[in-house]
């Protein structure tokens, strides 16, 4: 039996191919959302995962470093180093900086930590240029996402700050790129004050000295064959701190901090497919229209429905199948320009494809609908 | 040469609307179309010529009367069968005033089209087909999609494509309109020599005159009344 919907494609391929490009240039741009949440869940455990710690101490009453501002004093290092099971403890922070000294400022998240401490958060598959900090001050390892080069001078603070290391993808939570500098640098940089404001709130009463020994967080590996749950619930009894394992960390920032942009991704995702279904439809629509005089003649010839329905829902599965793959191509020509992380995976594809090919299946049905209804009479003027 | 009845028609009627609106078209039509005739049908325009081809041709439903298609009675004041495109397929070809060819398909697969759809083997058909293209000397036409062909080229065709399912009854609606007298007056004789050699009933509409002079009978619609010259 002749493939009806193979011939009619192949008489109008140019016509076919261009909307087929066009229906996939917004299949391309649901992949790319996909991929942005993807990105997002990445990035969010990125840093967890490159500190790769068990125990996270952190201010009372507070989710932590990356979803609330948490200060604890920095000797809770040393205090847990005491506590059976626990490995290793250092002392962390996190803050947000504008680096300037490029075309545009950049923003950065600074991680400090002791360079010479036994938790070196620099995940050393990362760094793919220089080294790691070697002195207690005026070293970076900076992302190469920053834009920053190899014995770049960076003005941060007072101080200027030589470029070691370079990495590559080490991004915080929020997709900004990091700067490792040392804790000694980080707490004078977030905990000190000015000469200038000392002098100033003294004036005032205030003793505003500050006491930069204060640290963001404090974390800790347990040694193996004792219990981490055990371990934080234990710690977790402690005054004037909250502890949180290393999974509860990473809950917080996946599901409290993404989940409400992933919902946001994910419901415009949704409204894309939506859009593309019915832009789906609509073509189908106007090419069953462009064909009812050829419909209308094959129905009074005694052609039966069931055959030209056949040729409008091959015809749709078609051009479903030619949208995705030229919106796989689309997305994956654009990814990487997109300035935060853009994951593609191929789960998701096949998961936009069945979706796509159901929604074609949903948007042949207005062409089919078209064709049961059309009136043979049609054909002859009658 | 003993006739054998191709088509009968028995009190046919067809009438629109109701009421203020009610239009008569056909009003109790009978007639008898035997094999191997050439029927011409001639009416004035609107006066229900393309109305009663499509009852034969089981498109449009009459108001009322009898249907024979051959042997088999196919309407009886209703419908006797629920598929008439199956009549259509198996029993009638259509010839109109434009070829009405399938613009995505080449000559070979508009005229296979219909004997593949009643499943006869492509090959089969082809061959059936390639037969029918030469016989109209269009053979090498044959994988030209219709609009590479001329106006009398894309006709033969659609004849061709009439003849395809080797029909008991052609309905032939103005399939010389289009063309100048001298590839009319062809296509006219060609459908005389197909009604005799291949033993088809054929009613062909025509305003043309110059045609009846080639058909075996002329039908006329007068007063919406069935009579022949």
């Amino acid at each position: 039996m002749i493939n009806l919907a193979q011939k009619d494609i192949s008489h109008t391929l140019g016509k076919f191919i261009v909307t087929a490009m066009g229906v996939g240039m917004l299949l391309g741009i649901v992949l790319i959302m996909i991929g942005v949440y993807r990105g997002m869940m990445v990035d969010a455990e990125k840093l967890l995962k490159d500190i790769s710690v068990d125990i996270w101490i952190v201010q009372e009453d507070t989710l932590g470093p990356f979803a609330e501002s948490s200060r604890i004093h920095e000797d809770f290092k040393d205090t847990l180093k005491v506590i059976e099971g626990i490995d290793k403890s250092e002392a962390l922070t996190f803050q947000n900086l504008q680096l300037y000294g490029l075309d545009k400022p950049v923003r950065v998240t600074a991680v400090g930590f002791n360079p010479f401490g036994s938790i070196n958060p620099i995940n050393s598959a990362n760094l793919i240029a220089g080294r790691t900090l070697q002195k207690s001050h005026y070293e970076a390892v900076i992302s190469t996402e920053s834009g920053f080069k190899l014995q770049d001078k960076i003005k941060i603070g007072r101080n200027y700050f030589t470029v070691v290391g370079l990495t590559k993808g080490t991004v915080s939570s929020g997709g900004e790129p990091l700067i490792y500098i040392s804790l000694k640098d980080a707490q004078e940089l977030q905990f000190s004050f000015s000469n200038a404001i000392i002098r100033n709130d003294r004036e005032r009463g205030i003793n505003a000295s500050g006491d930069i020994h204060t640290v963001n967080t404090v974390v800790a590996t347990v040694k193996e064959g004792y219990d981490v749950a055990q371990i934080a619930k234990k710690l977790g009894m402690w005054k004037h701190v909250g502890v949180y394992t290393n999974e509860e960390q990473t809950t917080i920032l996946t599901k409290n901090l993404v989940e409400r942009s992933s919902k946001q991704i994910g419901l415009f995702t949704a409204i894309l497919v939506v859009v593309s279904t019915i832009i789906i439809g609509l073509i189908i629509y106007t090419m069953t229209l462009e064909k009812m005089k050829e419909i209308s003649i094959m129905k009074l010839i005694g052609i039966p429905d069931s055959i030209i329905v056949k040729m409008i829902v091959q015809e749709t599965l078609i051009l479903g199948f030619f949208a995705f793959i030229f919106g796989n191509i689309f997305s994956h020509l654009i990814y990487e320009k997109f300035p935060k992380r853009v994951v593609l995976e191929a789960p998701d594809a096949l998961g936009l494809f069945v979706v796509i090919i159901l929604a074609s299946v949903l948007a042949s049905f207005v062409g089919v609908g078209k064709v049961i209804h059309a009136d043979p009479t049609v054909a002859i003027g009658g | 040469m003993k006739k054998v009845q191709s088509i009968r028609i028995e009190n046919l009627t067809k009438s629109f609307g109701s009421g203020d609106s009610f239009v008569s078209v056909i009003d109790g039509a009978s007639f008898t179309v035997n094999k191997g005739e050439l029927i011409a049908l001639v009416a004035p325009s609107g006066a229900g010529k393309t109305t009663l081809l499509m009852m034969i041709g089981c498109v449009v439903d009459p108001t009322s009367g009898q249907i024979w298609l051959g042997e088999e009675k196919v309407y009886d004041n209703h419908w006797l069968t629920n598929n008439s495109r199956q009549i259509r397929r198996e029993k009638i070809g259509f010839i109109f005033q434009a070829h009405y060819l399938i613009p995505f398909l080449n000559v070979i697969e508009n005229v296979t089209l219909v004997p593949q759809t009643n499943k006869i083997p492509t090959k089969e058909a082809n061959a059936h087909a390639m037969e029918l293209l030469k016989y109209f000397d269009i053979a090498d036409k044959a994988y030209n999609k219709p609009s590479q062909l001329s106006g009398g080229q894309n006709q033969r065709v659609a004849i061709a494509r009439a003849l395809a399912n080797n029909p008991e009854i052609i309905l032939a609606d103005e399939p010389t309109a289009a063309l100048d007298t001298e590839r009319s007056i062809s296509v006219v004789k060609m459908l005389k020599k197909i009604a005799a050699e291949q033993n088809v009933a054929i009613i062909m509409v025509t305003h043309d005159e110059r045609m009846l002079e080639y058909c075996d009978r002329v039908m006329k619609i007068e007063a919406k009344k069935i009579v022949f010259e």
